[in-house]
C-alpha cells in the first residue's frame, strides 16, 4: 500500500524514533553524574523502500537500539592503575601510621638513646653520687620503654593490616558475587545481539570496583567476563563467582586461601589487600627483626661491659638489661633494681669510674651487627621514611596516570551536557516536523474525505 | 577527538595539589621545620639521630670539663701550698743546720717544721664536692690519719688508683694522681723527708739535719715535676671546652641544615602556594557553572 498511508506511516514511525531518542538523550542527561554511566547513543536506520510507478512504498526510520559507548581497552588499563594506587595508597596510610613511632616525639628511641648516653657522660665525672646513677638507671629504664613502645607499635600496625585483609577478601566475595550474576545477563544480552547497556555498566563499575580491592586480570568470553587474580585464582567465570576464603595461619596472621582451600597470600599482589599483606608479611616483620637485632646486642653489649666492671659495693656487674629471646625490642627491660648495682668500678673501689668508660664504649664503638647502635637506628629510620615517602609519591604519581586515564575514557563515554541539550533541540525540531507530517497527511486525508462528499 | 567533558576531576586535582602545597608552605613556615616526620626527608632524619645523640652529650662533656676543671685547679692549688710549705721547710732546715743555733731554737724550729708537716698532710687530705683528691679512687676516706706505727706518723689509706673522666667521644682525660704517687712515694716519701727532719732538728746534729733538709729539697722538686700533671690536665680541659664549644655550634648548624627551613625561602613557598590556590579557585568557580544551559532561551 503507498500513498498518504505510505507518508502517515513513516512520520509515525519518526515520531517513535525520536522519541527513543529523546528518552536516550534524557537518560544521559539524568546519569550525567553517576559513577560507571556510559553515555547512550542512539542508532537510527533508513527502512527500505521500494517504487511501484509513481508510489513509493515503505521506507521511513527505525531505531534500531541505544549503542553504549565505551573503550575496553581503557577499562582495563584503569583497572590495572586503580590497582596500582589502592597498593600503594594502603601501604601508604600504614606506612604514615609505622612512621610515627620514629618521630622525635621526646620518648622515641633516638631521644632516650641520647639521654642514656648523656647520663652516661655524666656518670663519668660524678661517678660516685647516687643521683647521677639513679639518672643512668631511669633513662635506661626509658630506653628499654621507648624499644618496647616502638616495637608495640609496629605490632599494632601490623595487626590493622591483618584486620583489613580479613575485611577486604569479605568485600572482594561480595563484589564477586554479585558481578557474576550481572555477568550472566550481560551475556544473555550479548548473545541476543544486544547492547549491555546500563547492566554493563554496572558490571564495569563493581569490576572497577573490584580492582581497587586486589589486582585482577580480566578476559572476555562467551559466558561474559572471566575474572581472575594476578596470578590466576579465579574469582568469576561467567555467572558463577568463586569466593576467597581466610583463616589464621601458623604465624597468627590471616591467610587468604582460594576457592579450593589452597593458600594463595604469597600470591595476592596490588589493591588494598596486596598492600595490606605486603606491609603484614614483608615490610613490617623486616623492621622487627632489625628492631630486635638492635635491642638484644645492645643489651648483649651493655651487660658484656657491666660484668668487666663492679658496683658500688665491689660485687661483679650484674646484667643492666634483659631481652626475651625472642621479640627482644618488645620485652627488653632493667634488670637492676637499685642504682648502686650499676657497674662504675673498674676495681671495685668505689670511688672509681673506670669502667665507665666501657659501658660509654658500647654506644660508640659498633654492634656485632657491624653498626654503632646509633648507626643501626638510623638506618631503621632512613628506610622507614623512604618506603613511606616513596608510597606516597608512588600514588601520587599513579594517581596522575589515572586522571589522564580517566579524562580519555570521559572523553569517550562521559556524558556532556552542552552535546546532551544540543541533542535535545535537535530532536525536539525532528519530533515537531514529524508531528507536522501527521497533522498535514490528516489534512489532505479530510480533503479527500470532502471530495468525495 | 570527542573532548572530555567532564574535567571536574581536573580542577579537583589541581585544586587538591595547590592546597597540599599551601599544607606544606604554611607548615614549614609555622613550625621552623622542613622536616617533621622521616618521610619528609629519610637521609636528614637518620643523620639526624647522631646529630641528637652527640648536641646533648656535648653539652654533658662541657659540663663534665668544667667540674673538672675546678676541680683539677683545686687539686693544682692545694699542691701550691704544699710546695710553698716545702719551700719554707727546706729554708727552716737550712737555718737549723747553722752551727750557731742552740739546742732550744732547734727545738723551736723543729715545732715549726713539725707544723708543716701537719699542714701538709691536711693538703693531702684536701677534698673537693665530698671526695678526697689524692686518695687514689678509695677517694670517699681520708687519704692520709696519724699512726703510731708508720715511719712518718701517717699511713695512707688510700689506693693507687686513677680515674679519667669523659670529655669527648672516646675522649677520657685522666683527672687525679692518687697521694702514693705524691706524697708517700718510696723514693721521694714527702711526708717521711718532713718527719726525718723534725727529728733531725729535736736531735740537734747539723750533719743530720743537712742530709735531711737534702732529702726535703728533692721531695719538693718531685712535688713540683708531679704538679706539671695538673698543669697539663687543665691545659687539656680548656681546649677541649674550647673544642666543644665549636662542636656545639657546627652540630646546630648541622641541625639547621639537615631539618631546619630556610625562613626566606619558606615564605616565598608560602606566598607562591597562596596565589597558586587562589588562582585554581578563582578558574573553579568561573569555568564550573557554565554549560550551553546559560545561553538557551527557556521554553515559554
Amino acid at each position: 500500500m503507498g500513498g498518504l498511508s505510505t507518508s502517515l506511516l513513516i512520520g509515525v514511525e519518526a515520531l517513535q524514533t525520536t522519541q527513543g531518542a529523546l528518552t536516550a538523550t534524557s537518560n544521559n542527561i539524568a546519569n550525567a553524574n553517576t559513577a560507571g554511566y556510559t553515555r547512550e547513543v542512539p542508532q537510527f536506520s533508513e527502512n527500505q523502500q521500494t517504487h511501484e510507478g509513481n508510489e513509493v512504498i515503505n521506507g521511513g526510520v527505525s531505531l534500531t537500539g541505544l549503542q553504549s559507548v565505551r573503550d575496553q581497552l581503557l577499562n582495563l588499563q584503569i583497572q590495572n592503575q586503580t590497582s596500582l594506587q589502592s597498593s600503594a595508597d594502603t601501604q601508604s596510610s600504614l606506612l604514615q601510621q609505622v612512621q610515627t613511632y620514629f618521630t622525635t616525639t621526646g620518648e622515641d628511641i633516638t631521644s632516650e638513646l641520647s639521654a642514656f648516653s648523656t647520663s652516661l657522660a655524666q656518670l663519668s665525672a660524678n661517678a660516685s653520687s647516687s643521683a647521677v646513677k639513679q639518672g643512668v638507671l631511669s633513662s635506661g629504664q626509658n630506653l628499654a620503654q621507648a624499644f618496647n613502645t616502638t616495637a608495640n607499635g609496629l605490632t599494632s600496625a601490623q595487626s590493622d593490616a591483618n584486620t583489613q585483609v580479613t575485611q577486604t577478601v569479605a568485600q572482594i566475595n561480595s563484589l564477586t558475587s554479585q558481578i557474576a550474576q550481572l555477568n550472566g545477563q550481560v551475556a544473555q544480552l550479548t548473545a541476543a545481539g544486544k547492547d549491555g547497556g546500563t547492566t554493563e555498566d554496572q558490571r564495569d563499575e563493581l569490576v572497577q570496583q573490584l580492582s581497587s580491592l586486589t589486582g585482577i586480570s580480566v578476559m572476555q568470553t562467551s559466558d561474559g567476563e572471566t575474572i581472575t587474580t594476578g596470578n590466576g585464582t579465579p574469582l568469576v567465570m561467567g555467572s558463577n563467582s568463586f569466593s576467597l576464603q581466610t583463616t589464621t595461619g601458623t604465624d597468627g596472621m590471616q591467610h587468604v586461601l582460594d576457592w579450593s582451600g589452597n593458600d594463595i597470600t604469597t600470591s595476592i599482589q596490588g589493591g588494598q589487600l596486596g598492600g595490606a599483606i605486603q606491609i603484614r608479611d614483608q615490610v613490617i616483620p623486616g623492621y622487627l627483626s632489625q628492631l630486635n637485632t638492635l635491642a638484644s646486642q645492645f643489651s648483649a653489649s651493655f651487660n658484656a661491659a657491666q660484668a668487666m666492671g663492679f658496683d658500688s659495693n665491689g660485687n661483679a656487674g650484674q646484667s643492666f638489661f634483659t631481652v626475651p629471646a625472642s621479640g627482644a625490642a618488645a620485652g627488653m627491660s632493667v634488670s637492676i633494681t637499685n642504682p648502686s648495682q650499676i657497674a662504675v668500678s673498674s676495681d671495685g673501689s668505689a670511688g672509681s669510674n673506670g669502667n665507665v668508660a666501657s659501658l660509654t664504649a658500647v654506644l660508640t664503638n659498633a654492634l656485632p651487627s657491624g653498626q654503632t647502635p646509633a648507626q643501626a637506628y638510623a638506618n631503621l629510620i632512613d628506610q622507614v621514611g623512604t618506603a613511606a615517602s616513596g608510597a606516597s609519591t608512588e600514588s601520587t604519581a599513579i594517581g596522575q596516570n589515572l586522571l589522564q586515564l580517566t579524562n580519555q575514557q570521559s572523553s569517550v563515554s562521559g556524558v556532556s551536557i552542552d552535546e546532551e541539550t544540543t541533542n535535545l533541540i535537535r530532536f525536539q525540531t525532528a519530533y515537531e516536523a514529524a508531528a507536522r507530517i501527521v497533522s498535514t497527511i490528516q489534512q489532505l486525508n479530510t480533503d479527500t474525505m470532502n471530495m468525495m462528499s | 577527538m570527542r573532548v572530555n567533558p567532564n574535567f571536574v576531576p581536573d580542577v579537583l586535582a589541581g585544586l587538591q595539589q595547590s592546597q597540599t602545597a599551601l599544607n606544606t608552605a604554611l607548615q614549614e613556615v609555622s613550625t621552623g621545620k622542613r622536616v617533621t616526620q622521616p618521610s619528609d626527608d629519610p637521609a636528614a632524619s637518620a643523620n639526624m639521630v647522631q646529630n641528637t645523640i652527640e648536641t646533648n652529650d656535648v653539652d654533658q662533656y662541657t659540663q663534665n670539663v668544667t667540674g673538672q676543671l675546678s676541680m683539677v685547679q683545686t687539686a693544682d692549688s692545694a699542691l701550691g701550698s704544699v710546695v710553698s710549705s716545702l719551700t719554707q721547710a727546706v729554708s727552716l732546715g737550712v737555718e737549723g743546720a747553722n752551727g750557731t743555733m742552740n739546742a732550744s731554737n732547734q727545738q723551736a724550729i723543729a715545732t715549726q717544721v713539725q707544723g708543716i708537716l701537719s699542714s701538709v698532710v691536711s693538703l693531702a687530705n684536701t677534698s673537693y664536692q665530698g671526695s678526697y683528691l689524692f686518695g687514689g679512687t678509695a677517694n670517699t676516706q681520708v687519704p692520709y690519719t696519724a699512726s703510731a706505727t708508720a715511719a712518718s706518723g701517717y699511713q695512707y689509706n688510700g689506693n693507687s688508683g686513677v680515674n679519667s673522666v669523659a670529655v669527648g667521644d672516646n675522649l677520657n682525660v685522666q683527672v687525679n694522681v692518687p697521694g702514693s704517687e705524691i706524697f708517700s712515694n718510696s723514693s721521694n716519701d714527702v711526708l717521711g723527708s718532713l718527719s726525718s727532719l723534725v727529728s733531725a732538728l729535736q736531735g740537734g746534729n747539723p750533719t743530720a739535719i743537712q742530709t735531711a733538709t737534702s732529702t726535703v729539697s728533692s721531695a719538693l722538686n718531685y712535688v713540683s715535676q708531679q704538679r706539671v700533671f695538673y698543669g697539663n690536665a687543665e691545659t687539656q680541659l680548656n681546649s677541649q671546652e674550647t673544642y666543644l664549644q665549636q662542636e656545639t655550634v657546627s652540630l646546630a648548624s648541622q641541625q639547621n641544615s639537615l631539618v631546619g627551613v630556610d625562613m626566606a625561602t619558606a615564605a616565598t613557598a608560602l606566598t607562591q602556594a597562596q596565589t597558586a590556590n587562589s588562582a585554581a579557585l578563582a578558574a573553579a568557580a568561573k569555568v564550573l557553572p557554565t554549560t550551553l544551559l546559560d545561553y538557551l532561551v527557556p521554553p515559554q
